[in-house]
Order: structure tokens, then sequence, then C-alpha cells
């Protein structure tokens, strides 16, 4: 599946802090990492193993205070605020764990939303196949008000997918969900992937969700500690879970 | 943009503060520009058949009080010469005078409006008024007296006649004051001439002549209206005519006696008892007319009138073209008026009258459009800060800050848009129900009529619309840096209450106000009070913005006494960690009691000291002053065995120069005061040039330079006909005489200031109520929103332990925390402006006055705003007891 060459998304040194001086804390430490196109990536590590961090700093969302990132060949380091976030709508989808989705807009709309911002207008029909893909037909008209919480991650989905970004990140996607709704959206993903060569990078803590992955990094106090092929297993994948707590404890 | 729309749509609530804000603001708007601008100067319906209008040339010293006359010799020589021109009907000069009717003794109609009721019967053509009954006067001592023409007076309910007569009466003395107070100090009489300038009160006039439809001198009760007042009624037979038989006071039988009236004159004309400026006088009537006034022989009004100062023509064809040729004839001699110039004759007296109205429309345009930005800035602020997680969500999905900036904008538009499709039309209709009130109130002249602006419409629309979008500025330019990492925040945190623009902006408003503040001494004294004014707005608008740092330290000392309490602890952490939703309540309280304490205490503050400066200067002794009349009469002041001490106004011209005075008639020779002396370069021995109000020139010597100017009494009586005294100074029990009371000094000078400052209160409750209604919605939407945004903290209470009461307990006492910091602050910031505005006064005055402070009206206003905050707090939490939020 390995693909070798222009990385989806590439990390080079990455180094993220907050704050200053004494309470100053680093959250992304040198980070090293490449997410080649058309794969599936699972990020894992405790809370405060800075797998959000990374997340924010790959997508463009926050910025490092050192090292580089390139999204789809293109340094982000220098960008301005208005160049990131055409790049960010270009080239990059999210779905965030919860409140995706704009409540005043329609689903129709929020999937069309980026194209909009993009003053680009969506084929006709498009949006509509986009929601059927994501098994939300005849939904178009629906408010986020008057859509469960898997149907709504899956509108996100569909609008992160919908200007087949180089690269589509999600937070916690299934956080929020009940078991049933969490594996559809995971199975919407992994068709994603499979039929559509889409990269995928996801910040979970759920090791079913990871085992959905094709490779699971797992992130211990802002560094890449190991790595797995998804189809390790769940149960693998949460002993290592368990073993880089053991770590981070024992140090 | 679609999403913007979504928005709105979507989130109608959190707009609704901008909306109304708007709403009222473009309704305020087009309410005041409508009647502005249906307020224009406008020549008197009393030359409406006279395209053409000759006046003499402007005398050229700057004060509109001074106008040159022609004398009726010259008039009559010019008006010849107009007359043979071609297209030219007729060319009649139209001399003026001052009659009232008297009614049982007492002068009726609006004082005035009468200086220029009296008429030569020649002029009646001008207004294309026809004899309706009998015949055109042909001796002295003959009247033909007008009807209400239905076509340029609109009926109104003669209720209104008293009130406007005491207001317009009052009027002239504001103006007057720093022109007459020289010379009032221990004189034995004192005297301001009325001059009768210009032009006509028509409209005014219809209140005096509308009771002679009956042809006679009737008390009767054929007024316009259903309404009867104590005053038409009260007369009985005293000085009926033949007709006066009709009903005495019968609201119900108007109608009929006027009709029986109307019929009956041609078979019953009697005499008419009237007051002139030489005393009461009893006219034979020989006719009637269907417009306003009274009409005498042509000889007998160039004999009563001041000169003459309008020559109308009539004419048959272009009347453009004529006014070309009469040009051509009148040389420098004059100035020949058509079109909207003919408007430049309105009365003095109505144009004073709009100016006052014109003023309150003024300042109500003024503070509507910042009350406006003020109240559309704090809500747009709130929802922006509340909407911070919706706002990175946009970024996120790849909104650039300048699509966000954009987006507020455009939400914002729309909002103002609709607000101002409905508030535009709600303003203008609520128009013409202002109009009757203004004109009781003396804020527009009588027969005033709202008409259709559309120019007030479309700008009031235009006007909200930028008022809006300058309120929205701020807050948009914040929404558009939130980062979208915002969107995957939980709960925000309040954010940074002080940002680096509102350091700037808020220092800045603070320094030019207080250099404003400063530069008060140097300014006109015309400026002055709107330089106040805009001091007080910058320095409001400076301690709102910088209010979040001060919130702090005041939020600690406030709260320190109940510190130890829960609800101490709840309402200190929770006003402390959300300053900016705080400062957003604060703003409007601020606002509205920094303006009440500032108008209501610079009024009170120079009202004192009127009052001081007012009495100080009078003897204990009576005065006789006008009753309903625009001055005393010759004969009033006669029959109190005193010389009428009259004044005039004079031109004054040596070599090049020339000055307008007011001149006393006193002795036998001509002084000038220093003032005149100097800027006419005029010393004793030189000899003047003085042109009368008459129109007449005479050569004198200045035989004293002094206090003031003063020429013999016998050249004022001669050259000045009409003029009347404007009250005497009584040695003796006064005489009772038609059109004059006699009152002590002191309690006729409280008359009039109390008369002034009725029409000062009216000023002042409708700027203080435009302003607290503001607050009001301020106060209102803040609160609501905020509250409303709050639920879930609240919930987090109550599952904690506390009651519904407790969480009411300290709802509330934020609420009234916030009123609390808002009154202090906006009551400091006034308090400074007064100073300054107090100082401005003293340095006027020359002498220490006291500050005032309007407590009253500041606690009325606090109170309004601390009801309303607590009401709007509670309300959402009430309201959510029931459902999970």
């Amino acid at each position: 599946m390995t693909d070798h060459g222009t990385p989806a998304v590439e990390l080079r040194a990455a180094t993220r802090t907050y704050g200053t001086g004494e309470r100053a804390v680093t959250a992304l430490d040198r980070v090293d990492a490449r997410f080649e196109p058309g794969t599936f990536t699972a990020v894992m590590g405790p809370s405060g193993s800075g797998k959000s961090t990374l997340l924010h700093c790959a997508a463009g969302l926050d910025r490092l205070s050192n090292g580089e990132v390139v999204i789809d060949g293109v340094p982000v380091g220098g960008m301005s605020e208005r160049a990131l976030t055409r790049l960010r709508r270009s080239r990059v989808g999210f779905v965030f764990q919860a409140f995706n989705l704009v409540p005043a807009l329609t689903a129709a709309q929020n999937v069309a939303l980026p194209l909009r911002l993009a003053r680009r207008r969506p084929e006709p029909g498009a949006v509509a196949a986009m929601l059927a893909e994501v098994g939300l037909a005849g939904r178009e008209g629906h408010r986020p008000s008057e859509l469960s919480g898997g149907q709504q991650q899956r509108v996100a989905i569909a609008r992160a997918l919908v200007s087949r970004p180089a690269v589509l990140f999600a937070d916690e996607p299934t956080g929020a969900l009940d078991a049933a709704s969490g594996a559809a959206v995971l199975r919407l993903l992994r068709e994603a992937v499979d039929r559509h060569r889409q990269t995928i990078v996801m910040v979970t803590h759920d090791p079913l969700a990871a085992a959905t992955a094709d490779r699971v990094l797992f992130l211990a106090d802002g560094r890449v500690f190991d790595e797995l092929p998804g189809a390790a297993g769940a149960e693998r994948i949460a002993l290592h879970i368990a073993h880089a707590q053991h770590t981070v404890v024992a140090r | 943009m679609t999403a913007a729309w979504a928005m709105v749509r979507h989130r109608f609530a959190s707009f609704a503060g901008t909306f109304v804000a708007v709403f009222l603001g473009v309704a305020v708007v087009a309410g005041s520009a409508t009647l502005h601008l249906s307020s224009r100067p406008q020549a008197p319906a009393r030359y409406d058949q006279a395209p053409v209008l000759v006046t003499p040339p402007d005398p050229g010293t700057g004060d509109d009080r001074d106008r040159q006359s022609w004398t009726s010799a010259q008039a009559a020589a010019l008006a010849a010469r107009l007359d043979a021109l071609e297209g030219v009907t007729a060319a009649v000069p139209d001399p003026w005078f001052y009659v009232q009717r008297l009614d049982a003794g007492r002068p009726t109609g609006d004082a005035q409006a009468s200086l220029l009721d009296g008429h030569a019967w020649s002029s009646a053509a001008l207004g294309g008024y026809r004899l309706t009954s009998g015949r055109a006067p042909t001796a002295t001592g003959e009247v033909v007296i007008g009807t209400t023409a239905a076509s340029d007076t609109p009926s109104r309910p003669s209720s209104t006649k008293t009130t406007s007569a005491i207001k317009t009466d009052s009027r002239p003395s504001e103006t007057d004051r720093s022109d007459k107070a020289p010379q009032g100090t221990g004189k034995e009489s004192r005297a301001s001439t009325n001059e009768s300038t210009s032009g006509t009160g028509a409209a005014g006039k219809a209140l005096i002549t509308t009771p002679n439809t009956s042809g006679a001198p009737t008390n009767g009760s054929a007024g316009s209206g259903s309404t009867t007042t104590g005053e038409t009624g009260s007369g009985g037979p005293g000085n009926s005519g033949p007709a006066s038989n009709s009903t005495g006071n019968g609201g119900a039988g108007n109608g009929a006696s006027r009709t029986r009236a109307g019929t009956a004159t041609a078979s019953a004309m009697g005499t008419v008892v009237v007051l002139t400026s030489a005393g009461p006088e009893e006219w034979r009537v020989t006719g009637t007319v269907d417009g306003p006034g009274f009409y005498v022989t042509d000889r007998d009004a160039a004999e009563r009138a001041s000169g003459v100062q309008v020559i109308g023509l009539t004419v048959s064809g272009d009347p453009q073209r004529v006014a070309d040729a009469a040009g051509a004839v009148v040389g420098a001699e004059g100035v020949v008026r058509s079109g909207a110039e003919r408007d430049a004759l309105e009365p003095g007296s109505i144009t004073r009258i709009r100016w006052i109205g014109a003023q309150l429309l003024i300042a109500l345009v003024t503070l509507g459009a910042f009350a406006t930005v003020f109240v559309v800035s704090s809500t747009c602020a709130l929802s922006a800060a509340q909407r911070r997680r919706e706002l990175g969500l946009l970024r996120a999905v790849g909104a650039t800050p300048g699509q966000v900036q954009r987006m507020m904008y455009a939400e914002t538009a729309l909002i103002a848009l609709l607000a101002g499709l409905l508030g535009a039309p709600a303003g203008m209709a609520a128009a013409p129900l202002l109009a009757d009130p203004m004109i009781s109130t003396g804020l527009e002249p009588a027969g005033f009529t709202v008409t259709w602006q559309p120019v007030a419409l479309v700008g009031a629309i235009v006007l909200g619309l930028f008022v809006a979008l300058a309120g929205v500025t701020a807050a948009a330019r914040r929404a558009s840096r939130i980062p979208p990492l915002e969107a995957l925040r939980e709960a925000a945190a309040d954010p940074r209450a002080m940002t680096p623009a509102r350091w700037v902006v808020g220092l800045l408003c603070g320094a030019a106000g207080g250099a404003l503040l400063a530069a008060m001494p140097s300014l006109p004294l015309a400026t002055r009070s709107s330089a106040g004014m805009g001091a007080a707005m910058l320095l409001l608008s400076s301690a709102a913005l910088l209010s979040p740092v001060l919130i702090v330290p005041l939020v600690r000392v406030v709260v320190r006494p109940w510190q130890g309490t829960p609800t101490g602890m709840l309402v200190r952490e929770g006003t402390l960690t959300g300053v900016r939703r705080v400062a957003s309540t604060a703003a409007p309280v601020l606002a509205t009691v920094g303006l009440t304490v500032l108008l209501a205490g610079t009024v009170a503050t120079i009202e004192v000291a009127t009052g001081i400066d007012e009495t100080a200067r009078y003897p204990a002794a009576d005065v006789l002053v006008p009753d309903g009349t625009p001055g005393l009469s010759a004969a009033a002041v006669t029959a109190q065995g005193a010389h009428p001490e009259l004044t005039t106004r004079l031109l004054i011209t040596h070599g090049d120069r020339t000055a307008g005075r007011s001149a006393t008639g006193r002795g036998d020779a001509l002084a000038l005061d220093r003032l005149s002396a100097g800027e006419l370069g005029a010393g004793v021995g030189d000899t003047v040039t003085i042109r009368f109000v008459d129109g007449a020139e005479t050569k004198l010597p200045v035989a004293a330079v002094g206090d003031e100017t003063s020429i013999p009494r016998r050249l004022v009586r001669q050259h000045d006909p009409d003029a009347l005294t404007g009250m005497l100074v009584l040695r003796k029990p006064a005489v009772a005489v038609p059109g004059a009371r006699s009152l002590p000094i002191h309690e006729f000078v409280m008359e009039e200031i109390d008369q002034e400052g009725r029409l000062i209160d009216l000023f002042l409750v409708a700027l203080i109520g435009l302003t607290a209604g503001y607050t009001a919605i301020a106060v209102g939407n803040t609160l609501l929103m905020a509250t409303a945004a709050r639920r879930g903290e609240f919930r987090a209470l109550r599952l904690a332990g506390a009651g519904t009461g407790q969480v009411l307990r300290v709802v509330t006492a934020e609420a009234l925390l916030a009123v609390v910091i808002g009154a202090v602050l906006g009551g400091l910031v006034a308090v400074v402006s007064l100073v300054g505005v107090r100082a401005a006064v003293e340095d006027e005055i020359g002498r220490d006055i006291a500050l005032v402070l309007p407590w009253g009206a500041t606690a009325a206003v606090t109170t309004v705003c601390a009801v309303l905050a607590v009401v709007a707090s509670a309300f959402p939490l009430l309201k959510s007891r029931g459902t999970p939020a």
C-alpha cells in the first residue's frame, strides 16, 4: 500500500511548545512522520501525549514552534493566515469529535460550505451524491439539530471529502458516538481509503477504531514511541497502549 | 451571502438587539427628518397671488433684526414704476401693523402673529382675497375683517391657541435677553420694541379671525373646532356687536352658529374692538374678506405701519420674465424675489419657532444615531463572543479571516436593512401624529403639516445601515481573528476583555473629549452647547471602551461586604471571569446615566445661574407686562401715568460703515454706545446718517458717547409708529388696561424663566427618554443573551446543590452589580463634563456658580435600568427552569 512519491503530509522535527519560561509545556518534541497518499493512519497515545497537537499542526490549524509541516508538497511554515486557510480548504478535510456542523445550515449546505467558501459552485448533484455515499440520501434539507450524532458525523465526513482533499484529519471521530454509529463512521472512512485512495490521519483512543487503520502510531510525551500495522488487531494495540502508559509512568 | 442569511434566520434571537436598536434608530431618524424637512420656510399665504415680490435691499449688517424699509412715498413711487411693466397686473405695497382683536377686553389669538395682522386694503389682492360681503373700507376707522381661508390655514382645536400664544410670547425674551439686559437696571421703565420685521403669520392668524365669521366683534363661539375654551366663552355680552347673540359657549352649536354668522354678515355689519400700538380702538366693519387679517384704507395703513418692506406684484404672464424686468427697474433700490426666493419672507417669529423645533429634531437624530451605534456594537460584540466556536468552525473548514469578517458585516447589513425597511415607514407614520403636539408646545408654527419626504425615508434607511455597520466593525474585526482551533474548545472561556484596539480608541476618545472640554471657554458661545454634548459623547464612549479595566477593581470594592457569603463569592467570581459580559451590560447604563446627569445637570446649573442673574437686578416693585399681546400699547403705558419709553431699531451710517443698533427713545439728542461709536469710527460732534425702520433718513450729530444708544423719543414715535413697549416698571398701583397685567418683578422674571424651563424640560424629557429607551433595549438584550448562554453554568450550580432562589439571587446580583458599575462610571464622566460646562458658563457670566447635580433624574434612570436588568436576567432563567437546557 505504500507509495514512495510525495507524501500527503510530512512532519519534520516538528516541535510545539505552549507557554514560556518555567511553565513551558512541550506538546510535540521533534516528531518526524510521513503519511503516504492512500494510507489510513491512526495516532494513539495517552492523554497529554501530544496526539491532538500533532493532528492540529499537521492540519495547519495550529503552528509549530520549530520544524516543518509539508502538506501535499507545500511547506506551510511561512504561510499567511489567508494562504494557509486556502490551502486547508483545498487540500485538507476535517472531522472533529463533535460540533462539526454549522447549526444554522442544512446538511447539504454544510457539505457545500468548503466549496462555497472557495467560491466554487458545487457540481450539480455532487453534494447529494456525497450525502448518498455516506448513507444520508434524502436528508439534504435537515438541520444538524434534526440529525442523530452518528448522522451528524457522517455529514461531517461528507463535507470533509467533498473537496477531494489530499488528506483527511479525524479527531476522535467516534468519541461521542455509540458503538453501532461509531462502527458505521469507521466503515465510511475505510471505504474512502479503499475506494478513492483517500489519505486519512485519525486520532483515537479506541483500539477498535485504530484497528481499522493501515498503521498505528503511538505517541507518548510528545514523541513517536512505536508503530504497529492496523492488522495487528485491537487486542495487541490495546496492550501497546497499556505499555506506553506504563513507560510514561516509569519515566 | 447565503450563509449570512441562514445565520440571521437561525439565530434571530441573538440579532434581536441589533434589530430593535436599528429599528428604533431608523424610526427616530425617519420621523425627525420628515418633521424637519416638512418644516420649510414658506412665503406667507398672504402673497399667494403675487409670484414676484420686491423687498428693500439688505442693510448688510449681518443681523437679521436689521431690515431696511421704504418710506410709504418711496414704496408708492417704486410701485408705480413696477406697475408700468409689461406683464404686471398690479404692484401693491404691503405696509403692515399690529392689530389684535379684543374679546371682552381680552386680546385674542397668537400674540406674535398679530404683529403682522393689520394691512392696507389694496394688499388683499396679493393673497387673492376677495370680499365675501359688504364693501371695501373708504375712510379712516373703517375695516374689512378676514375670515379664515380654509385653503391655507388648516383648522386645529382652539384649545391650543392659548398655549401657543403664551409660548410664542415668551420666546423673544429668550433671544433678546442679552440685548435688553444692559438697559434693565434701575430704570424707570424698560421697553423693547417689537419690531415687525417681515412677512406675515398668515397661518397663525386663522386663530384670531375665525370668530369673526360673524362679521361682528363677538365673543361668540364660532371657533374653528368643537373645543370651547374658557376664554372664548367667558366674555359675556361685554363688547358685543349685533351678531353676538349666537351661543355664548356651546361646543355643539359651533357649526350651526358659523353658518348662521356667515349669512348674517352682510346685513349685520357692526363694529370691532381691537388693540393697536396706540391702544384699544373701535373700528367700523364695512365688509368681510375670505382671508385672514384686518384691512384698513391704504392711507390709514401707511400711517400706522413703520415703513414698507414688501411690494407684491400680481402678474399676467411668465413670472420669471416679470422678475427679470422688475430687477432692471428696481436696481439697487431693492431685491426682486420670485419662485423659492419668496420663501425668505417667512416672518421672523415663525422662523424662530421652526429653529427651536429643528434643535430638538437635530438632537434626537444625533442621539438616536449615537445610541444605535452604542447598542449595536455592544450586542454584536457579545454575540460574536458567544459564537466563537461556530466562527472557529467556519475558519477550520476554510473561511478566511476576511470571509468571517464579511459574513459578520453581511449579517448586520441584512438585519439593519430589514429593521430599516420596517423602521423608516414606522417613523414616517408616527411623524404626523407629532405635528399637533409640536405645534402646541411651540416647536412648530401653527398650521404646520407633515408632508411626504422620500429623502427622509431613504436617508434614514441608509443611515441605519451605516450606523449598524459602524457598530459591528469592532466585533467583526475581532471575530476574524478567532483561530480555527476555537471550534474544538468545549466551553470558551471569556476571552481577553481588553484588546489593543479598545485601548487605543478608548484613550483617543478620552483625550479628544477632554481636549474639547478644555477648549470650551475659548469656543464661540453658539457652539458651546454642541461642543459640550460632543465632549460628553466622546468621554462616555471612552469610559465604555475602557470599562473592562475599571470593572475589576470596582467589583472587588463593591462586593467586599458580601465576600463571606456563597452568593457574594459566586457573584464576584462570575463577574471577574466575565468582565466582557459585565462591560456589555454596564455600557448602555453608563451612557444613559452619563447623558442624564450631564443634560439635566447642565440645565439645572444654568437655570440656577440665570435665576440669580435675573432676580438680582430688579428692585422690589411691580411691573406692567403684556398679557396675551406682543407688547404694551401706548395707551396702556400712559394710563399708568408714565411715558412709554420706546425702543426702535436704527441703521447708523458713518462714512462707509453701517451698524444696526437698538436705540431707546430718550432725551433730545443722539447718543451712541461705545461699541457702536468704535465700530463706526464716530465721536462726539461727528454727524451720522440715521435710517429709521420706516425708511426715513436723517442726519444727526452725535451728542454723547455712553452706555447705550438713544435718540429723541419724538423721533421714535414719528418713525416707528408701530413700536410697542416691552414692559413698564410701576411706581404706583396699576390701572387695569386691556392686554396688560401687573405683577411683582421677581414673579414676572420667574414666570419667564419657567416658560423657558418648560421648553427645556420638554427637550430633556425627549432626549433622556430616547436614551433611556435605548438602554432598555441594550441592557435587556445583553442580559437575555448572556443568561441564556450561561444556562449550562447555572444548571451546574443547581446540580451542586444551589436552589433556584440562590441561582436567581446570584444572577440578579450580577445584573445589579453591572448596573451599579455603569451608573458610577457614567456619573463620574458626566460630573467631569459638567465641571467643564460650568467653567464655560462661569466664564460667560463672569461669576462663580454652584454645580447642581440632578439626583432625582439620575436616581430615576438608574432605577429603571436596574429593574430592567433584573427582569431581563431572571426571565430566561425562570423560563428554562422546567426544561433541561
